[in-house]
């Protein structure tokens, strides 16, 4: 196990899965807030399209992916302000059709056939240095970001028009987020996987969101649940010498029963903090 | 003369291609109360929208605190920070990890970016006072997704009158209100409006709250129908053109 650790491949991809877990937690913090659980699971869905269009005109597909994706969650954006149909079955739609025409396209191209595993279920062992940087960069942006506009982030979730009221510019922040969300996505799917990537985004908030009380520490605890599930589950994989991504997205799973769990409790005991204060003439305050 | 707070002039606004709101003019002068009625679909919330900037008007003129409101809804921060909105009801689903006390300071903060660390004593300071001025001392550190509905509201008076505005827009805000629970929230709002010197442009159902609260109404039926003292204008008349002919207004013997 210490021998492993010592290879710079596993040290690239500890370090990865900490930085990839933590940009998707903190993310996601926001994302499942605002019901864009599906939305990241589109387009994560949708990324395998922007991979086969890189492999069938020659292009690195990573450099393919994320205008690609940035153009895709644009595009579905505009479709879901315009249409009249619910947001979950547009995204059904744009997402089984983009994935079934990479399917298809995919087929057509002999070299990477063998290859699809590792696009559907990731590869975070062949993270480069270079990928390394971008995560850094990214995670630096979107840190950045969400501190700096924290205020809007939360009235934007709460009432878009409550929002643009006291001076939110909510469409720029909207399509920002998005955009935002967008690249991680595309950044991470080498690592993560098509198939996971959502899982990276969605359950270490909604583990984190069992457990805060206050809007900073869910953000905080899902970036650092997102990024302690990522080096826990990449250990295990190396220890197991099982799929690295299936392992992480297993560990945020456990994680995300345990809070489960500890959420149940928590209510529990104020429950019983609340009874015992209504026995006490005068102590509980009227709830209307 | 004294100027208007609000001012809006031949409003016109489209959805979906059809025209919701045709030719609005009216003015808030400072320190009054004006109530918008109407029947469900009578361009009530696309007004107060498109007075805000949240909706783009297809012609007419607003003006706000004697500030143009640009076609794409932008005013100078300012201006921006003067206005307050209490909506409907906010998207809480399930459990929303977000205390009263940070709400409230999202209140406080201009628009723009900033650091959380940045003026945090002041900030703190401002919060506890509205929390204390609304009676919300109590729920600080409760989440704003475990409140009752009498509570968020009282909640969202603390988000108004965390800092010095000028003009408050409310959208059915007693919407999901029990007796008690609204009958408290406008004796709130009416004390802290004349406290705080706010002007106030109310959406409202309540026609008995309206002729006792309001020095303006407003019947919006996509055109205004009436405008003027609830005296003139909730009449038996001007009800029945607004609602249809099962309307019986309702006189209350004292004004709060």
């Amino acid at each position: 196990m210490l021998l492993i650790l010592k290879e710079p491949f596993m040290q690239r991809a500890l370090l990865g899965g900490l930085l990839t877990g933590s940009l998707g937690g903190l993310l996601g913090s926001v994302a499942v807030l605002r019901q864009l659980s599906f939305f990241s699971d589109a387009l994560g869905h949708s990324a395998l399209l922007g991979i086969t269009l890189g492999i069938l005109l020659g292009v690195n597909p990573t450099l393919v992916l994320i205008p690609f994706a940035v153009c895709f969650a644009l595009m579905v954006n505009q479709l879901v302000e315009r249409s009249s149909l619910p947001t979950d079955a547009l995204l059904n739609i744009v997402y089984s059709s983009s994935l079934a025409a990479a399917i298809l396209a995919l087929s057509l191209v002999e070299t990477y056939r063998g290859g699809i595993r590792q696009l559907l279920f990731g590869d975070i062992l062949g993270i480069s240095n270079i990928d390394l940087i971008i995560v850094v960069v990214l995670l630096a942006i979107a840190l950045a970001y969400l501190v700096l506009t924290m205020r809007a982030q939360v009235l934007l979730t709460l009432n878009s028009d409550l929002a643009g009221a006291v001076g939110v510019q909510t469409r720029w922040h909207r399509i920002m987020f998005i955009v935002l969300l967008a690249v991680v996505v595309a950044v991470s799917i080498k690592a993560v996987g098509v198939l996971l990537i959502s899982a990276f985004v969605v359950i270490p908030a909604c583990a984190s969101r069992l457990l805060s009380r206050n809007f900073a520490l869910y953000m905080v605890m899902s970036a650092a649940v997102g990024g302690g599930c990522a080096l826990m589950g990449l250990l295990a994989s190396g220890m197991t010498n099982l799929p690295s991504g299936p392992s992480v997205v297993m560990v945020q799973f456990f994680g995300f029963l345990i809070a489960l769990f500890l959420s149940n409790h928590q209510l529990r005991k104020r429950s019983i903090a609340r009874k015992a204060l209504h026995q006490i003439p005068g102590a509980a305050p009227a709830d209307h | 003369m004294i100027s208007p707070v609000l001012k809006v002039r031949d409003l016109c606004v489209e959805r979906s291609g059809r025209l919701v709101v045709e030719d609005v003019s009216f003015d808030l002068n400072p320190e009054s109360e004006t109530a918008v009625v109407g029947p469900n679909g009578a361009g009530k919330t696309t007004l107060v929208a498109a007075v805000l900037g949240l909706l783009n008007r297809s012609s007419g003129d607003v003006e706000i605190l004697g500030c143009p409101l640009a076609c794409n809804g932008d005013l100078p921060p300012e201006i921006r920070s003067q206005i307050a909105y209490v909506p409907q009801s906010l998207a809480l689903q399930g459990h929303f990890p977000l205390t009263v006390s940070e709400f409230v300071g999202f209140g406080f903060d201009s628009p723009g970016p900033r650091l959380p660390w940045r003026q945090r004593e002041r900030r703190s300071a401002a919060v506890r006072h509205a929390l204390e001025r609304t009676d919300c001392n109590d729920l600080s550190y409760r989440l704003l997704s475990e409140l009752s509905g009498g509570q968020l509201k009282r909640v969202m008076l603390s988000f108004c009158v965390v800092r010095p505005r000028r003009l408050l827009v409310l959208d059915e805000a007693q919407a999901g209100l029990d007796v008690s629970s609204n009958e408290r929230f406008q004796h709130l709002l009416l004390e802290l409006r004349r406290q705080e010197g706010w002007t106030v442009l109310q959406v409202s159902h309540d026609l008995d709250m309206v002729r006792r609260s309001s020095d303006q109404v407003l019947g919006l039926n996509r055109r205004v129908c009436c405008l003027g003292p609830p005296d003139h204008t909730l009449t038996q008349e001007h009800l029945t053109e607004l609602y249809g002919p099962n309307i019986v207004p309702y006189r209350h013997h004292c004004r709060g």
